[in-house]
């Protein structure tokens, strides 16, 4: 299997009079990891949003998916779940809703779905909480949960909109090593990321969006740059002694 | 159908001579709204859970009301004002799409919207109703208000069959969707689900229903037997297949007795406000449970 690989010409975007994006020309590679990274309010969230379609936005989005494939699968994996706490639906019955053709999540898993979701949520470590209710996860679990929804089917394209805002040390490993291992099957990955050592590990090619396009092509000499240091406010002469990810200006997206 | 709402009244009323059954069920028109109650209570239940899960309270209630400017706008044409149908349905669906359209184009929060559309519906409704009184009779409009099982007719019956069987076609196989659209659109696009035709779905089921079971809950309270018994299973339920089992029981429970009970006591209560005053009790009993039993508690917000 081998993922998409996805152009962008000329993409931009306008919300109730607002310029979002403008003018983002990009070529994300085929079964590589693509890491978006930007400012807050820059138009992370919106320019992959648009990758998805889910925006109107001008200029062409294309998707070159492989021949062979014949699913076009896109897994999302979104920055997070707004629902009521207190409502009745167990991991178990989020799990039904997302898998599960036509029947409905309270009437059970599908043939086959349960196997499925139980390979899933463990592969994000959560095989004890199936039966827990949303309400009663913590943010990292959700977020881990949300992760396992996207592994089924196995996506081609996978999109990750800031999964590690709410994750601790060890939902942080999880999900590197599971990119990873993505990665080397082949799946195309864009990753909304904030943690720019993250970023300089396992990227092969970043885009630095803040309205425009800033920068696009592999990370290394982008973020050893002075428009990187000044963008993310670290110094660049403390970089040798400490990480960038606790330099780095963080926060959630737009 | 008439055949079969016929022979079931026959063997019924049969049962209650030889003291088998209560001796309401001697007389059809309770086990018109039997009947009626056996198909709503399900329905409401169900359709409830998602309701709550779809914070949609409000907008059932405002189609309620609507349902009360259909009913005026029927008597004004010259439909049957004992069952002007055609107006209520073709009024709350219009009404239904308008507002469900105007709140993906609007910045106004969904409650706000919905409660615009609300008041706007009860002032119409309500002025029309006291404009057309003068040429019904005033226990017709009561029953639309209330609900009455005295005017249950095979007419009646007919169009909430056909209604329960739209709401369950469209219902189950889209349930996962449509409650995924309103947990995260987002996410719900990139499964490739249309966010915006699964809310346009959804209204439409909602105003169907409405429309469909005025006769027995009344236009001012259908909208809590589609609240009242979600919220009560909520209360002491962990799963979402025990959700949508207890809402469907209480609900069913509770029209069922709102409709015996009266008719067995002699109480001079419509049907509406006793099907609601049973389901309100068993809100109250789960209330309670979740407060003072230990396995219930949680931490405080």
């Amino acid at each position: 299997m081998s993922g998409p690989s996805i152009q962008c010409q000329q993409l931009g975007l306008s919300l109730g009079g607002v310029e979002i994006l403008s003018g983002i020309d990009i070529t994300i590679p085929a079964a590589e990891i693509h890491c978006v990274i930007g400012p807050n309010g820059g138009g992370k969230t919106s320019f992959v949003r648009s990758l998805l379609g889910q925006m109107p936005h001008s200029g062409k989005v294309e998707i070159s998916w492989q021949a062979a494939s014949t699913q076009n699968t896109i897994g999302y994996v979104p920055q997070f779940l707004d629902f009521d706490k207190s409502l009745p639906i167990s991991v178990y019955d989020f799990m039904a809703m997302i898998c599960n053709h036509k029947r409905p999540a309270f009437a059970g898993f599908s043939r086959g779905k349960r196997e499925l979701t139980e390979l899933a949520l463990e592969r994000v470590g959560l095989s004890g909480k199936s039966k827990t209710q949303l309400g009663s996860l913590s943010g990292g679990e959700r977020q881990r949960m949300l992760f396992a929804q996207a592994l089924i089917p196995q996506p081609e394209l996978l999109i990750l909109d800031e999964p590690m805002t709410s994750l601790d040390n060890r939902g942080e490993e999880i999900f590197l090593s599971l990119i990873e291992e993505l990665r080397s099957q082949g799946v195309t990955i864009v990753w909304i990321a904030h943690d720019l050592q993250q970023v300089r590990d396992l990227a092969a090619t970043i885009s630095c969006i803040n309205r425009t396009l800033v920068y696009a092509g592999p990370p290394q000499p982008f973020l050893d740059s002075d428009e990187a240091a000044k963008l993310f406010r670290f110094t660049r002469p403390h970089a040798d002694t400490a990480p960038l990810s606790e330099l780095a200006s963080t926060g959630s997206a737009q | 159908m008439t055949d079969f709402y016929e022979w079931v009244r026959t063997s019924l009323q049969a049962l209650a001579q030889q003291g088998t059954l209560p001796q309401a069920f001697e007389y059809s028109f309770v086990i018109n709204a039997l009947l009626c109650a056996l198909l709503i209570g399900p329905l409401l239940g169900g359709v409830g859970t998602m309701v709550v899960a779809k914070r949609m309270a409000f907008f059932s209630q405002s189609i309620g009301n609507a349902a009360m400017t259909g009913v005026a706008i029927g008597v004004m044409l010259g439909e049957s004002y004992t069952e002007p149908y055609i107006s209520m349905f073709c009024f709350c669906i219009l009404f239904a799409l308008l507002l469900n359209y105007t709140k993906g184009r609007t910045q106004l929060s969904s409650d706000t919207l919905i409660g615009v559309f609300l008041s706007v519906s009860l002032a119409v409704g309500a002025s029309l109703l006291l404009f057309v009184s003068a040429k019904v009779n005033t226990h017709i409009l009561e029953a639309v208000l209330f609900g009455s099982v005295l005017t249950v007719s095979n007419t009646d019956m007919n169009v909430l069959l056909v209604v329960t069987c739209v709401v369950l076609a469209l219902g189950i196989p889209l349930f996962n969707n449509m409650l995924l659209a309103s947990l995260n659109p987002s996410l719900a696009r990139a499964r490739k689900i249309r966010v915006e035709l699964m809310e346009y779905i959804f209204v439409l089921m909602i105003t169907l229903l409405t429309v469909a079971c005025l006769k027995i809950v009344g236009a001012v309270l259908v909208e809590a037997l589609l609240l009242i018994p979600a919220a009560a299973a909520r209360n002491v339920i962990t799963s979402l297949r025990g959700f949508v089992i207890l809402s469907m029981i209480i609900s069913t429970v509770s029209c069922i007795a709102g409709v015996l009970i009266p008719m067995q006591f002699d109480l001079p209560l419509p049907s509406g406000g006793a099907i609601i005053m049973v389901a309100a009790s068993f809100f109250v009993i789960t209330t309670i449970m979740r407060a003072v039993l230990p396995a219930y508690r949680t931490a405080k917000n």
